[in-house]
């Protein structure tokens, strides 16, 4: 397969306007436009749709308070009366990967949640957040964290490191996880994609079809995916108050 | 695979860093602000109406309560008011029965009285007659003229004979 065919070209990055910045090169690119037109579609409908404020509301509206609803009762749920300050935090987080996955399944359209650079500098956002705040809560004794009670003592030499590193590795499995979701896929979409142009005859229709349900399938994922970033972002804040 | 190619590294992260502070900002400071407000007055209103609904059953069940009072008290009073009317209507009856009593015992002893006296006065007839018959009875015969006294002593001491 020639290289300009390959279902990764779809992730390459191609500036739209060079700009560098103290010696850095900052361009503008594809990246940053997808990520511009989520946030201008999340601005907006947000906006817009509670414009009247209406106590009755408008379909729209309640699209806009049910999301509301659902990142507070995520947050209540999992975090309890704490999460209510780091609402606005969770939501921006929940909002911007959910409409960037979407945003990524127009045909055409790059998807930013596909780099890995993207989710770790998300899934990096929360693990310091989470750290520092641990810290904040409990001092010293936030070590605690690493030490399971209740475990016979010679049990503790081989589960404190185990604690330590899955700790450790949470920004990893975080961004990871949506990484390779969003790029596996869009590789898939693209390789069958590839393979209704080159099947002969009308056989064609048969990965066409199969591209049709995958749409549907990457929807879902594009949504699960979100809410998986939102709730293990909530689950991390919890653990910041409560060590186990 | 252009993800791990590290030339635009700075300026995703660079792009990401702006345009995730400005989407955190502009949800905290604008639009999540006005949902949580539109959400709460819905909830006031929903509680307003609910505090409200509660109020008037209240003062349904308040109205309802004077209802029954009044119907019972109503009762009562009819109640009360047959009975006084039975009452006086017994005393009434009564009253005329003795009263009506009381004449026909006037009228049986009036009639008695005025049998008795009618008795009498047959007697004194039929003495005088008596007296009359026996003085044209003796004068005829005898030419002997009576005196009405002697006559009724006569007829006194033989009355218990004819009596």
């Amino acid at each position: 397969m020639a290289a300009k065919d390959s279902p990764l070209k779809q992730f390459e990055i191609n500036p739209i306007s060079n700009i560098e910045l103290g010696g850095y090169d900052i361009s503008f690119t594809n990246s940053s436009f997808a990520m511009l037109i989520t946030v201008l579609v999340i601005t907006l409908f947000l906006t817009l749709t509670v414009n009247t404020r209406s106590i009755i509301p408008s379909r729209m509206q309640l699209i806009s308070e049910l999301m509301y609803n659902f990142i507070a009762q995520l947050l209540s749920d999992t975090v309890g009366d704490n999460g209510k300050r780091y609402f606005p935090f969770v939501f921006s987080l929940f909002m911007f990967v959910l409409i960037g996955n979407m945003v990524g399944m127009i045909p055409y359209q790059f998807t930013f949640t596909s780099h890995i650079i993207v989710t770790f500098a998300l899934a990096a956002v929360v693990f310091i957040g989470v750290t520092i705040l641990g810290f904040i809560n409990h001092g010293i004794k936030f070590f605690t964290f690493f030490y399971i009670p209740g475990v016979p003592f010679y049990m503790h030499p081989l589960l404190i490191p185990i604690e330590v590193i899955s700790y450790l590795s949470r920004p990893i499995s975080l961004s990871v996880r949506l990484f390779a979701n969003m790029l596996a896929g869009h590789t898939l979409l693209k390789v069958f994609a590839g393979f209704v142009v080159s099947m002969p005859f009308f056989t064609g229709v048969f990965p066409l079809a199969f591209i049709v349900a995958l749409t549907g399938l990457e929807i879902l994922i594009a949504f699960l995916q979100a809410y998986v970033f939102a709730i293990l972002t909530c689950l991390y804040i919890n653990d910041a108050y409560h060590l186990h | 695979m252009p993800q791990l190619n590290p030339e635009f590294f700075v300026s995703q992260l660079f792009w990401l860093a702006v345009f995730f502070i400005f989407l955190f900002v502009f949800l905290w400071r604008v639009s999540l602000p006005r949902i949580a407000t539109v959400l709460e007055k819905r909830q006031n209103k929903i509680d307003e109406n609910l505090s409200s609904a509660k109020e008037l059953q209240e003062q349904a069940m308040e109205i309802e309560k004077k209802i029954n009072d009044q119907i019972n008290k109503a009762k009562l009073e009819t109640d009360e008011k047959i009975k006084e009317t039975i009452n006086a209507l017994q005393e009434d009856v009564s009253s005329q029965l003795s009263s009506l009593d009381k004449d026909l015992e006037k009228k049986v002893s009036d009639a008695e009285k005025e049998i008795l006296k009618s008795k009498d006065d047959q007697m004194k007839n039929i003495n005088n007659e008596i007296i009359n018959i026996t003085k044209l009875t003796v004068g005829k015969i005898t030419d002997i003229e009576l005196s009405d006294n002697e006559l009724n002593k006569v007829i006194e001491t033989h009355k218990g004979n004819f009596n």
